[in-house]
């Protein structure tokens, strides 16, 4: 194996170099093209096993068979690593399967090489989702909102906001969802369906208002909506304009006679109106009538409380309705039910007041009687009984006329 | 040519520095610098001076080695594709039958033709330098290259870093055969040619070149830095033309959030230094028992390491086939649990220790990247798992990981660390990868006093200078020879009579002499009585001794293999300190170096 070096004639040597690095330098010439050549048939081959792989993956990802595409485009990553499109329909199909993590770690890798890709940002974002991890929640769907997509833009957009909406709404941040809602709005278009959802979502928010507005939109769009006629009408309802609550609850219960939900909140409106004595352009008359009507129907839920028959605050155990002992009222049931039998006794010593004469006879006797048919109702809920519509009407316009 | 003038200058000159003198470092070059001419060469052929003409073929060198390397690189996927199949689930009769095959392919090939391909790349370029001149056949690249690309491509448990170096050096060796270069050199171009074809295979320049300097070479000198640096980058463009840009792995964002995480680190050192244990135990343990098996198992023994592999990958761990880059991507981007990366680096350490006891050619980088990966992201996953604050970054832990391992396993301590600063381009992480190499360094060489390549080599009969002992030899200095100074120095101002009563009662021959304004020399009690007898007792000394006489002086903390230069010609050298020329810290004669060097043999 051993060499016996050759001491060179250096003379000989220098004169030989330049013609030496011109040899190499065609040796390395010629040995590059043919380099480049198989060079090219690898890249082309790569490239076609890496499409045929991919598509193949694409296809079971799109027929929900998960499986076989995180292998089929594990394979088409192999030959060509870095294609954006593979490890996103990877991500998605890994998603499929649940494998949050994995997903995660392929859309982060893409994330960071296309931080504004909409899709990306999407898929991380319900990722995130799934974690509870709001701060990245919202930073993601944003992400995604407001990056460039490629195609039907609007809609994703639309879409990836309302995800973000809904994933705010069941972590009860409303103030955060109802910015999203008013968001939203701006940029609704003239869609009937869209608009009766994004009435739908203001109504989650409890922002009425804008709820009823985006009915009114959706029902201009398409009239006799009963979805939108019984969200205008609840809305409405929410907002203490019966009235108007009565006329979409009428006419989305006309579109749609088997919605028994409208029917009965139409029912809960239409008591609100007829017992609100307070409520204008009715005559004297009317009114006094209506408030001796609230006045026998706050009694009878006395009654139903057993206020009316046992008034005795000194037996606080027995309900004498019922006829049954129940057990001793501790702390503020007690409380409680001291007070509705006081209630009870002004109730009864109220009562021979209360006729529509009396009412004549003394105006003041309406505030008085409604100050106590609201007091009774508001302190009987729950505690007693099935709550009837009059019930509910009153109910009603007790917080109504508290609010005003 | 500076070298020889100085050296000319060390011949005539005295009293003067050592380090001026000694500019004609004793090393590979001189007898070469010293025999190239002297006549002034001009325009272009003075350019071509032959160490200048050697940076440029280094160039060459990285362009063929660069170019050779993406030809073994398709050639280990085209194996793959052909041999184990292009699809997405492999079928588990090719799992087992196709690294079966091929390693009966592989023995009879690696028996009858290329009997150079088994064996470390490393310690055969090692050889090269120390013991063959340089010499490599290039009948073991061709041998290196197909039989490690089937053995690879097939699934064996091997990488191609190792056979990359190796097809390096050996085109290095041919083109400097034909062009007859000169002996100093041609031991040189196969470590250069390595160089070359590790940085094409990891696609990283300064790892590779550390590398080469550090296990194959083991000094620094210019000279050989500038080749090396040379070829490897020239090899890394090339692979970067052909290959693209993109490193080994896709490096996810990698940061150390707290201090107290590089307890964690350490941990993951500790395991890391166990592991290498573990793995280089098994080499030095199997690989002689394979080998002292009957000769005719040799050509199964490869077959059935590649059945056993396939066992392997049937039973659910197709990752342990081949290299192994694309699952340690996938391990750093945290798409494997933690407990299925243990597994999946405990299963590497058996799946390699079959390919390569067997004889089955390839390199063992690959998988020790691999088995650090995996061990690293599973300790860091476990370390999360049990203390859920710790930042989790899979990638950083596999990171490290691979580093621990290169450290542990390889003993390449400084390569180990560069490797991964120059992978993953993130500097923030060099305190964990210090941290945890120091720890699986120090815990392997503990355990396993003997590097891989040292035992390798010894298991080829082969007596290679240890890289490992190299670096860490103590240097033996003057100050550790020399003694005190003597209690007479003479001053050149003083008249020989003088000099004369002053010597009367010494006891020593010799006597330093210190003279004006700077410098030493000495002077025998002989001499000074012969003067007096000359009747020269009035004159002084400086009078006597001028034009000549000047000895040269050594300071404390010069090597003492620089002192045994001027020991045998001086009887009595002066050791000065560095601040001030005149003050005498000791003196150093023949018989001290020696007296050390016998006291150092025996330590």
């Amino acid at each position: 194996m051993s060499l016996e070096p050759k001491r060179l004639d250096l003379s000989l040597y220098f004169s030989r170099e330049p013609i030496i690095l011109a040899v190499l330098t065609g040796l390395a010439a010629v040995a590059f093209l043919a380099v480049t050549g198989l060079a090219r048939l690898y890249q082309a081959q790569q490239e076609s096993l890496a499409l045929e792989w991919s598509s193949r993956g694409v296809s079971d990802l799109d027929a929900g068979h998960y499986k076989m595409a995180i292998a089929e485009l594990r394979t088409a990553l192999q030959y060509s690593r870095d294609n954006d499109a593979y490890q996103l329909s990877l991500a998605e199909s890994l998603l499929g399967l649940h494998r949050t993590d994995e997903a995660r770690a392929y859309l982060i890798n893409l994330w960071e090489k296309q931080p504004e890709n909409a899709v990306v940002n999407l898929e991380l974002a319900r990722i995130a989702v799934g974690k509870g991890e709001t701060v990245q929640v919202l930073r993601f769907y944003h992400n995604a909102i407001y990056a460039t997509w490629p195609s039907n833009q609007e809609t994703e957009r639309r879409r990836a906001r309302l995800e973000l909406i809904d994933y705010l709404l069941r972590i009860n941040a409303r103030t955060q969802a109802e910015s999203e809602l008013i968001a939203l709005e701006a940029n609704q278009g003239d869609d009937a369906a869209h608009q009766e959802q994004l009435g739908d979502l203001f109504l989650r928010v409890q922002d009425n208002t804008r709820a009823l507005a985006s009915f009114r939109a959706s029902l201009r769009l398409q009239r006799d909506n009963p979805a939108a006629l019984k969200g205008a009408g609840l809305a409405a309802f929410n907002m203490g304009t019966y009235p108007v609550a009565e006329r979409y609850l009428q006419e989305a219960v006309s579109a749609a006679p088997g919605d028994a939900a409208s029917a009965a909140l139409l029912k809960t409106t239409q008591s609100a109106i007829r017992l609100d004595p307070f409520r204008p352009q009715i005559s004297a008359s009317e009114r006094n009538r209506i408030v001796v009507d609230a006045f026998n129907v706050a009694g009878d839920r006395l009654k139903s409380c057993g206020a009316l028959s046992d008034t005795s605050p000194s037996a606080p155990g027995k309900t004498a309705a019922a006829g049954q002992e129940t057990k001793p009222a501790v702390g503020t049931e007690a409380t409680a039910t001291a007070s509705t039998s006081s209630l009870g006794q002004q109730w009864t010593r109220l009562q021979p007041q209360i006729t529509e004469r009396g009412l004549r006879r003394d105006p003041d006797l309406v505030n008085t009687a409604m100050n106590l048919v609201f007091r009774a109702e508001n302190q009987t809920t729950g505690n007693c009984g099935a709550v009837t519509v009059e019930d509910k009407g009153l109910r009603l316009i007790a917080n109504l006329h508290e609010e005003n | 040519m500076r070298r020889i003038e100085l050296s000319a200058l060390f011949h005539t000159q005295s009293g003067v520095p050592v380090e001026q003198q000694t500019t004609t470092t004793v090393g590979e070059f001189e007898p070469a610098s010293i025999s190239a001419p002297a006549a002034p060469a001009s325009g272009v052929l003075a350019f071509f001076r032959e160490d200048r003409f050697f940076l440029i073929l280094s160039v060459f060198i990285g362009i063929f080695s660069g170019m050779a390397v993406v030809c073994f690189r398709y050639a280990i996927d085209w194996c793959s594709i052909y041999v184990l199949g292009s699809g997405a689930a492999l079928t588990p009769w090719r799992l087992i039958a196709a690294p079966a095959v091929a390693g009966l392919v592989i023995a009879v090939l690696t028996i009858h033709v290329f009997p150079e391909a088994r064996g470390s790349g490393v310690n055969q370029t090692k050889a090269a330098l120390y013991i063959y001149n340089g010499y490599i056949p290039l009948k073991t690249a061709v041998g290196k290259f197909i039989t490690s690309a089937l053995a690879i491509g097939s699934g064996h448990s091997l990488g191609p870093e190792d056979p990359s170096l190796q097809i390096g050096a050996c085109l290095a060796s041919a083109l400097g055969r034909k062009l007859k270069l000169s002996r100093d050199h041609m031991r040189l171009i196969a470590p250069v040619g390595a160089a070359a074809g590790l940085a094409a295979a990891f696609n990283a320049p300064i790892s590779a070149v550390l590398f080469v300097i550090e296990e194959v070479i083991g000094r620094w000198t210019a000279g050989i830095l500038g080749s090396v640096v040379l070829s490897a980058v020239s090899s890394v463009v090339v692979v970067r033309w052909f290959m693209g840009s993109e490193s080994l792995f896709r490096i996810p964002p990698v940061e150390l959030k707290r201090p107290s995480e590089l307890i964690a680190y350490a941990i993951l050192g500790i395991v890391g230094g166990l592991a290498s244990v573990a793995f280089s135990g098994g080499i030095a343990v199997l690989r002689p028992w394979c080998r002292g098996l009957r000769r005719s198992t040799q050509y199964f023994q490869p077959a059935i390491a590649g059945l056993l592999i396939g066992c392997i990958a049937v039973l659910g761990a197709p990752q342990v086939m081949g290299a192994g880059y694309g699952y340690i991507d996938e391990a750093m981007h945290g798409q494997f649990t933690w407990q299925f990366m243990a597994i999946l680096g405990l299963l590497k350490i058996v799946a390699t220790l079959l390919s390569f006891v067997s004889g089955t050619p390839g390199g063992m980088f690959a998988p020790t990247l691999f088995i650090g990966a995996m061990f690293g992201a599973a300790v860091g996953g476990a370390e999360h798992a049990l203390l859920p604050h710790l930042s989790w970054s899979p990638g950083a832990y596999a990171l490290v990981g691979m580093g621990v391992l290169f450290a542990g396993f390889l003993r390449a301590p400084m390569t180990s660390v560069f490797m991964v600063l120059e992978v993953s381009g993130n500097y923030s992480i060099i305190v964990p990868v210090i941290v945890a190499n120091t720890f699986a360094y120090v815990i392997s060489r503990a355990l396993q006093p003997e590097p891989i390549f040292d035992t390798l080599s010894r298991q080829d009969g082969l007596e290679l200078p240890s890289m490992e002992e190299q670096r860490e030899e103590s240097i033996l200095r003057v100050e550790d020879a020399m003694h005190s100074p003597p209690d007479l120095v003479l001053d050149a101002d003083d008249t020989i009579e003088r000099i004369a009563k002053l010597t009367a009662d010494a006891v020593e021959d010799v006597l330093l002499v210190r003279l004006h304004p700077s410098g030493w020399s000495s002077i025998t009690r002989e001499e000074i009585q012969e003067m007096t007898k000359d009747g020269k007792g009035s004159e002084r000394l400086e009078s006597i001794m001028a034009g000549g006489g000047q000895i040269p002086y050594l300071h404390p903390d010069h090597s003492l293999d620089t002192a045994l230069r001027y020991v045998d010609r001086w009887p009595l050298v002066p050791v000065v300190n560095r601040a001030n020329l005149r003050e005498l810290d000791g003196v150093i004669t023949q018989h001290d170096v020696l007296e050390r060097y016998r006291d150092f043999g025996g330590e």
